[in-house]
């Protein structure tokens, strides 16, 4: 909210300077957003003295002056008619912005130089009067900014207001709050009617038919308006704080709106059908326009303010376009009400309609204020339109709003606070906002708050008000005392935490990307049609079509990261997230969330240096990264083993395998198909691992058990054996391990072969295997023994044979 | 001859201190231990001296030639060294090392992690929560109605008309409060989510929420540990400045500015010129949300407080743009 220092100043005595008040009012809870200058838009207009005016012939309407703007004598073409040469006037340079919107420039009019525009009151705003050029006082010097040589001087104070402080949603508010912290009196506007003729009570009613969603209704008649345009100092009010100015009837509602933060609406009387006012909810579906000129549909929870015959303004939010004020508008009814705060928020909100007006209503007026916000407009419109009073006022209030007492331990406020305040300490701060406070015993008060501060209601509240009109930074800083309780932490975060090192150990960095994505992400990952993934989680309200759904995967993270770095001809990616994906379940719960690992390499396995040519990572890279991160985290048992099933159709087939422990399959690891590949925009080969975090935690062991250590030194043994292609590595270490030799230390594969002279069909894989006792030095020949029994087993089981030394 | 030893040892070595250049050495070398030198020619005149003092005499004199030498070596190889002269079989030692992939945290989780643990110093434990939230947890439950204007405080993404996407993460308080009675002492971090998205706001984001119930919590224990967090997180010389806002799940509520980090109050853009940063949001647990989880408000009081990481991580990387956490740049990633 916006609140010109100068109209402050009417209500409340300021003698600190502008930026020191702010500060205590942001200190005092209201956020001054910005201080800014109210005349800044004046500061290319300066003080110029016309040196000379070139006589003009009949046909001419537009003269070229000559003016001395302090810098030198500038040319300007100018149409008025009013200025003598020796003048001072106000001259815009180029550059300057009017509050017309107009920025000035210099160029050629008539074929004429023109560096500026001479301005009248109305073009700088300074006054309404446009039928010639500003003349400014003999002491001005020329070159002078205007805003100096005439003291203009005003601040205009942002505010960032919190929702609970409607009551400063008006300058009064403001000043109130100013004058508790200056500790100087509140100076109310004195409103004094004059007489009233016809009683209202002969002219109009009003009539309640909803009294929760209207509790009061007021209303006062003016007659003999003459509609026209508002006094000066009305208009600059309106202006000084982003308001625009209409005619001299709606300015003065908008004025007291903003003065007292009352919201009122005026009603040309005689475009009232029998005129009444009924207050009741609309009809479902009935169409109603508002004055922006838009139809609006209306909903039977929508309070509607009517005449005799149907709707006029929607309760609190906007009036009608059929009862609007018109030029020719002789008759005023001024609406003051207090509208049930939920009622206009769930209307303005259906309608998508944020008002000055409702803004307020929502976060609840003075149901006290209405009849002072009433007759001060009144008081102006008999003053500034001419018009004349109906006597008396209506005010219906079928649903008084009770008074609030609270009773406020001044012990318990010490304790939240951690103060050691007085019985009057406390007191006096709740006293210096105008709530009305009595001591009820040696520790308890008696505390009324004025209508107007609706956030008010319980004792905490209170303790709020003493601890900011104190100053947060008077309230001693301690420490808790507590008991020492630990907790060890949770088995996931400890997981979370060795995996990251682990990760960042095989030298993949973390990305984090957003939660939602596109749509489509599934078609583009190949997924099944009964994939569980399909089972995506929507927003009804997305940003955008790319963040519309809840990720069910990290993988189009993933590649939409790689593909923004490809862009960036980042090409060379070892990049892992740790996050949730969300599957839908039932519309009544909330959706299953998983924790996934996942990660992308992609480009070098080592970049090109002088040491080395670059050389590109393949799949047993990553399959090794999944194997280190298992290890590292102490999984048991983790096997890899050829795809099956069709979870994982983003993977190259023949290139991909199934991560397990034991019959559980945890994820996947392997290279991504083409296909999907160039779905994400990509086309080069990268390889990924995906996997469930949440199960994979179910396996982290965080036991360690050290073996002993041989003193004997181990013996190796080499076989290098010709067996079928189809044979899988893990089904001859597998044989091997069940053997159970226990002088077996190790077995290793230290060389895979195929092609000549290796038959077709066949590979050659080289064993190493690592011999050792416990007890003693093993001999060649006992050793020799063992082996060639276990080279036997091998050829028969695997239907192999030695290979040729 | 002794004397003469050791005045001749003492001449030498200052003669080496006074040398320029390696020449310089050389020269000195040749004169003091060369076939023609000061030294080889003091051994020659041992044979002249009484035989019970020639062994004493030439083995002093053999020592002094070896010392001698050595300090020649020595001062050679220092000017070698300081000339950058390689000896014909090193290393380049300024090429570059063979390089290891260092993997690296995001930047956001290393920040949460470090504010984490300042308050796991102090006792609170880490929960977490779902980032698909009730409505009911997200909003009502800490005293925010259906069509109370505090909503807007909170730009939803709605997945249905009871569940939103978390706006904040203040919902694990009435998780964690609904399971267990106090002491409560928690931190909670995680994803948010509000419809937002410019230079400084991105769609989701990530906070951590704090919370301790206990008897007898006050609104200075509430300064006290927050000063204790700003202090650790940023430094010892941080001020704080407490000052009131409201939240509808907190009262008293305050919003706690530190000293500009960058520009240490004097005025800068990134502090708008004001001297103050907005750090945390924080307050008094109102007591409308211990009803609502059914805590004794005669017997507990407590404090919640909660804030934006990346806010936390652009003020101390210096990142201006927060959308550069989720582009995953690699150049961005690297520097972390």
């Amino acid at each position: 909210m916006k609140v010109s220092l100068s109209w402050l100043k009417d209500y409340v005595t300021i003698d600190v300077d502008v930026v020191k008040l702010a500060e205590a009012l942001t200190m005092a809870g209201l956020e001054v957003d910005g201080l800014v200058d109210r005349y800044a838009y004046l500061d290319r207009v300066v003080v110029g003295r016309i040196v000379e005016i070139a006589p003009r012939s009949h046909a001419e309407t537009l003269s070229l002056c000559r003016v001395d703007v302090g810098n030198g004598i500038k040319p300007v073409v100018c149409g008025a008619t009013n200025i003598k040469e020796g003048d001072l006037v106000p001259m815009a340079l180029p550059g300057a912005q009017l509050p017309s919107g107009e920025t000035i420039e210099a160029g050629r009019m008539r074929g004429q130089a023109s560096e500026g525009m001479l301005c009248s009151e109305a073009e700088l705003a300074l006054g309404m009067d446009s039928s010639g050029i500003l003349l400014l006082p003999e002491t001005a010097k020329p070159g002078l900014g205007v805003a100096v040589a005439l003291s203009l001087s005003d601040t205009i104070i942002e505010f960032d207001l919190t929702p609970n402080r409607s009551d400063c949603l008006s300058i009064i508010g403001i000043a109130r709050e100013v004058a508790a912290i200056l500790k100087t009196p509140l100076k109310y506007p004195k409103v004094k009617l004059p007489p009233g003729e016809t009683p209202i009570e002969e002219l109009s009613s009003v009539t309640i038919e909803a009294p929760d969603h209207c509790p009061r209704y007021a209303a006062r008649v003016v007659t003999d308006v003459n509609i026209g345009p508002s006094p000066f100092w009305l208009q600059d009010r309106l202006h000084s704080v982003g308001l625009r100015t209409i005619n001299n009837v709606v300015d003065v509602t908008n004025f007291v709106l903003m003065e007292m933060g009352q919201p009122l609406h005026a009603f040309d009387f005689d475009r009232l059908a029998e005129h009444r006012i009924v207050i009741k909810t609309a009809q479902e579906g009935q169409a109603f326009t508002t004055l922006d000129g838009v139809e609006r549909t209306l909903g039977s929870d929508m309070l509607m303010i009517c005449d005799g015959k149907g709707p006029v303004a929607l309760a609190g939010i906007m009036g009608g376009l059929e009862s609007e004020i018109e030029d020719q508008t002789t008759r005023v009814l001024i609406e003051s009400a207090y509208f049930n705060p939920i009622t206009t928020r769930r209307t303005a909100k259906r309608l998508g309609l944020n008002t000055e007006s409702s803004h307020r209503f929502e976060r609840g007026v003075d149901p006290v204020g209405v009849r002072r916000a009433l007759d001060r407009a009144a008081q102006l419109m008999a003053e500034l339109a001419g018009g004349k009073l109906a006597e008396g006022v209506i005010d219906v209030y079928p649903r008084p709003i009770p008074e609030r007492v609270i009773d406020l331990s001044v012990k318990r406020t010490n304790r939240l606070l951690g103060t050691r305040l007085s019985q009057d300490d406390v007191g006096a701060y709740l006293k210096s906002v105008e709530l009305d406070v009595e001591p009820l015993d040696k520790d308890r008060l008696r505390v009324v708050p004025p209508t107007f501060r609706v956030d008010i209601t319980r004792p905490e509240d209170l303790m709020e008000e003493v601890a900011r009109l104190r100053g947060y930074d008077q309230i001693p800083t301690t420490h808790p005392v507590s008991h020492v309780v630990a907790r060890k932490p949770d088995k996931k975060l400890r997981v979370r935490d060795r995996l990251w090192q682990l990760l960042a150990g095989c030298g993949f960095l973390e990305i984090v990307t957003y939660s939602f994505i596109r749509r489509d992400a599934c078609d583009q990952l190949l997924l099944h049609d009964q994939d569980p993934r399909r089972q995506m989680v929507s927003i009804l309200n997305p940003l955008t079509e790319d963040q519309a759904v809840m990720r069910s995967s990290l993988l189009p993270g993933l590649l939409a990261t790689m593909y923004r770095n490809s862009k960036q001809r980042n090409e060379n990616l070892r990049i892992f997230e740790l996050g949730k994906v969300f599957l839908y379940t039932t519309p009544d719960e909330l959706p299953e969330e998983i924790e996934m690992i996942s990660g992308l390499w992609t480009g070098a396995r080592h970049v090109k240096t002088w040491h080395s040519k670059e050389s590109k990572v393949d799949f047993y890279d990553m399959k090794g990264v999944v194997e280190a991160v298992c290890a590292g985290l102490n999984i048991a048992g983790v096997r890899f083993a050829p795809l099956t099933g069709t979870d994982f159709p983003y993977l190259r087939s023949g290139y991909a395998a199934q991560i397990q422990v034991g019959n559980e399959r945890l994820g996947a690891v392997g290279e991504l198909s083409g296909e999907v590949l160039r779905n994400f925009g990509l086309n080069q080969v990268a390889y990924c691992f995906d996997l469930n975090f949440d199960r994979l935690v179910d396996h982290v062991s965080e036991e360690k058990r050290t073996k002993a250590l041989s003193r004997f030194p181990a013996t190796t043994r080499d076989m290098a054996l010709i067996l079928s292609n189809s044979i899988e590595a893990q089904a001859l270490l597998d044989f091997m391990e069940a053997m159970g030799q226990v002088l077996v230390e190790g077995v290793e594969i230290f060389d895979i072969y195929t092609g000549s002279p290796i038959p077709q069909g066949k590979k050659s894989i080289g064993l190493r295997f690592t011999y050792r006792s416990f007890e003693r030095s093993l001999t060649d020949s006992e050793v020799n023994e063992i082996h060639d029994t276990i080279t036997r087993e091998v050829l028969k089981k695997f239907s192999a044979r030695l290979r040729p030394e | 001859m002794k004397q003469e030893l050791e005045r001749v040892e003492q001449e030498a070595l200052e003669a080496i201190k006074g040398v320029s250049d390696p020449t310089g050495v050389k020269t000195l070398k040749a004169r003091y231990v060369g076939r023609k030198g000061v030294v080889t020619a003091l051994l020659r005149k041992i044979s002249g001296l009484p035989p019970e003092e020639r062994p004493e005499t030439g083995r002093l004199a053999n020592e002094l030639k070896k010392r001698l030498e050595k300090a020649f070596e020595k001062a050679l190889q220092a000017f070698e060294a300081d000339r950058g002269e390689l000896m014909a079989d090193a290393l380049d030692v300024t090429l570059p090392g063979r390089p290891l992939a260092r993997g690296r945290m995001h930047p956001i989780t290393q920040m949460t992690k470090a504010i984490c643990e300042v308050f796991q110093r102090l006792g609170f434990e880490i929960v977490e929560g779902p980032d698909v939230e009730w409505d009911y947890y997200n909003f009502e439950a800490l005293n925010i109605p259906r069509d109370h204007p505090a909503r807007d405080m909170h730009d939803t993404f709605y997945i249905s008309e009871n569940i939103v996407l978390r706006t904040h993460t203040s919902p694990i308080q009435i998780r964690v409060m609904e399971s267990q009675s106090p002491p409560v002492r928690i931190i909670a971090p995680g994803k948010s989510y509000r419809v937002d998205s410019d230079i400084s706001h991105t769609p989701m984001f990530f906070q951590v929420e704090g919370l301790m119930v206990q008897e007898n919590i006050s609104f200075g224990d509430l300064k006290g540990v927050l000063t204790t967090f700003a202090h650790q997180i940023f430094d010892e010389e941080t001020s704080l400045r407490f000052r009131p806002s409201f939240f509808p799940f907190t009262e008293p509520s305050a919003e706690i500015d530190i000293r500009c980090v960058i520009c240490r109050g004097a005025g800068c853009r990134v502090c708008s010129h004001t001297g103050w940063l907005e750090v945390l949001g924080a307050g008094m647990v109102h007591p409308a949300v211990f009803e609502m989880v059914g805590y004794d408000t005669d017997r507990y009081t407590g404090f919640a407080f909660g804030m934006g990481i990346e806010r936390i991580a652009m003020l101390k990387y210096g990142i201006e743009d927060i959308r550069k956490f989720y582009e995953n740049d690699l150049r961005f990633l690297e520097q972390f």
